[in-house]
């Protein structure tokens, strides 16, 4: 997984409808960067065919200990 | 029974109205004056409604003379964050944006205990939009930590916390997204509830991130934490998220005794990095629960660093995704932490906001497992006692993230994993700054949580402690 550098953060920004400039893009690359690389372990791993919807099943499912 | 009917916890005050040993008007003025007293110290309110808050109380009053009682909050007074759409009335969420919104509906939550008799006291101060653990605010000022009034409350339940604290409400809602009802309860010294993801209806309740957004409340007790959850919780048409589950009589589950529960403390993560006393606190907090009959057993949890980092995913790219015309807008307006927090959800692929939000069934299903041996998990909130306004006043420096991400390290992974978890006043520091203890319990199990923190509230006196006016 690639933390996305400043120029990418510009041009998805401009994509999405709210441009910054160079010095916000740098920014948040910076502040973002680390939730990137946390979860990049397990990024590109999850099986074809898992719904997010799965965890309302997990939630909803009785334990007992 | 004190003589100072705002000093009562909420099931006391309410009960001693029920029974009139106490009028409503009489409550009310009592909690009125405290709020006189303390909120040119604590800035708690965002709007204090003295006149109609007492007019209400003589309406409750002359109601009960005639045997006419709303429910269990007949004529109890209280203010709530100023982000539960109250229809007819001004509601901020804490922004200039908003600075005149009047919804036209009001939140199911509020709505729930207006029909069961609560007065309106005013309404509560917040972090701008909830985004931000601190308590900061740059439009209407820093709210204020009632045990030292130059640190902070937590956020972003900033005025919950500070109000319930200083005794100027009973109780008050908050909302938990990251960590913002079990920040402030830490910091201030009050028991809070984070429900499970779908417990309480959403609706009516400003939204940051739907995926991760929870209602609950911010009490004295953990008793007086069931008796509001046990109101507001349940099936709500209006809002396909919330569960159908039943809802158990909370209020019976805050007399058991915890003889013979297992309590899992974690072996790594949650005791990194953790302040001498806040680590000394957590030690007293399991000794006394050892005392109480508890079994407490070592639990090994999947990583939780993939965990936090998915929530910040998920919530980023959702509350961009809320504010995105306000960020074309009318970006002047907000704070300029709080833009800085929200243009960071705009560096969030799709794909990868998809692949964090994919991942929450493995990961809740790994803690359902490692967690299976245990009723409930015991844990720090903060690795650190209550900071000072001015060492938290980070802004947009380079490290202000860093902070903001370090303060909310253990309370992240819960709100990834839509588990309970219950704030609870565990001691205090040399410098009598609070220190609490989140119990975590199982998706929809608020009810064993509750009993623990009632058990360990019975053995304890930390939750009533009183700040004094500096």
């Amino acid at each position: 997984m690639t933390i996305p550098s400043p120029k990418q953060i510009k041009a998805m920004a401009d994509a999405a409808g709210v441009p910054i400039d160079n010095e916000v893009a740098t920014r948040i690359a910076n502040s973002i960067g680390p939730a990137f690389e946390g979860f990049a372990p397990i990024a590109g791993t999850a099986p074809f065919d898992l719904e997010p919807a799965s965890f309302l099943l997990v939630q909803g499912k009785k334990v007992s200990p | 029974m004190s003589t100072e009917p705002a000093l009562m916890s909420l099931t006391a005050v309410a009960k001693a109205i029920a029974e009139k040993r106490l009028s409503s008007h009489e409550v009310t003025r009592s909690c009125l004056d405290r709020v006189a007293e303390w909120q040119p110290r604590l800035n708690a309110f965002m709007t204090i409604e003295s006149e109609a808050a007492l007019k209400a109380a003589v309406d409750a009053d002359a109601a009960l003379a005639k045997g006419q009682s709303r429910g269990p909050l007949h004529g109890v007074p209280l203010a709530h964050k100023d982000m539960y759409y109250d229809a007819g009335k001004v509601v901020t969420c804490g922004s200039l944006i908003r600075r005149d919104f009047v919804p036209s509906i009001t939140s199911t939550a509020l709505q729930r205990l207006k029909d069961v008799g609560q007065i309106r006291l005013g309404s509560l101060q917040m972090v701008e939009f909830a985004y931000g653990p601190t308590g900061h605010n740059v439009h209407y000022g820093a709210v204020r930590n009632p045990f030292a009034t130059e640190h902070i409350t937590g956020g972003s339940s900033s005025g919950s916390g500070s109000a319930v604290a200083a005794r100027l409400t009973f109780a008050a809602l908050g909302s938990d997204t990251g960590g913002s009802i079990r920040m402030p309860a830490h910091f201030c010294g009050v028991t809070g509830l984070k429900t499970t993801y779908g417990r309480i209806s959403r609706v009516g309740a400003m939204p940051l991130s739907q995926s991760l957004d929870t209602v609950g409340p911010l009490a004295r007790t953990a008793e007086d934490c069931a008796l509001l959850l046990g109101l507001m919780a349940g099936a709500d048409p209006e809002d396909p998220t919330c569960s159908t589950a039943p809802v158990p009589d909370y209020m019976a589950s805050t007399t058991g005794s915890i003889k013979g529960m297992k309590i899992g403390v974690p072996t790594v993560f949650y005791v990194d990095d953790l302040d001498a006393e806040v680590a000394k606190v957590l030690d007293d907090s399991i000794a006394t629960l050892r005392r109480e009959g508890a079994e407490i057993i070592k639990v090994e949890l999947p990583d939780q660093r993939q965990l936090t980092a998915a929530c910040q995913l998920v919530l980023a790219a959702e509350a961009a995704a809320y504010h995105k015309r306000w960020l074309i807008e009318r970006p002047q307006d907000y704070g300029a932490q709080v833009l800085m927090r929200l243009q960071n959800g705009l560096a969030i692929p799709g794909v990868t906001y998809l692949e964090a939000l994919r991942w929450r069934g493995p990961a809740l299903a790994a803690h359902v497992t490692a967690t299976s041996c245990v009723d409930a998990v015991l844990a720090p909130v903060a690795p650190v006692p209550a900071p000072t306004i001015a060492e938290s006043d980070v802004g947009t420096s380079p490290g202000a993230e860093a902070v903001i991400q370090r303060l909310t390290r253990f309370t992240r992974p819960i709100n990834y994993l839509g588990l309970p978890s219950l704030a609870v006043p565990a001691g205090f520091t040399a410098k009598g700054l609070p220190v609490g203890m989140q119990l975590i319990g199982r998706s929809f199990d608020e009810a064993t949580v509750l009993q623990i923190g009632a058990a360990f509230q019975r053995a304890t006196d930390f939750h009533d402690k009183l700040p004094m006016p500096s």
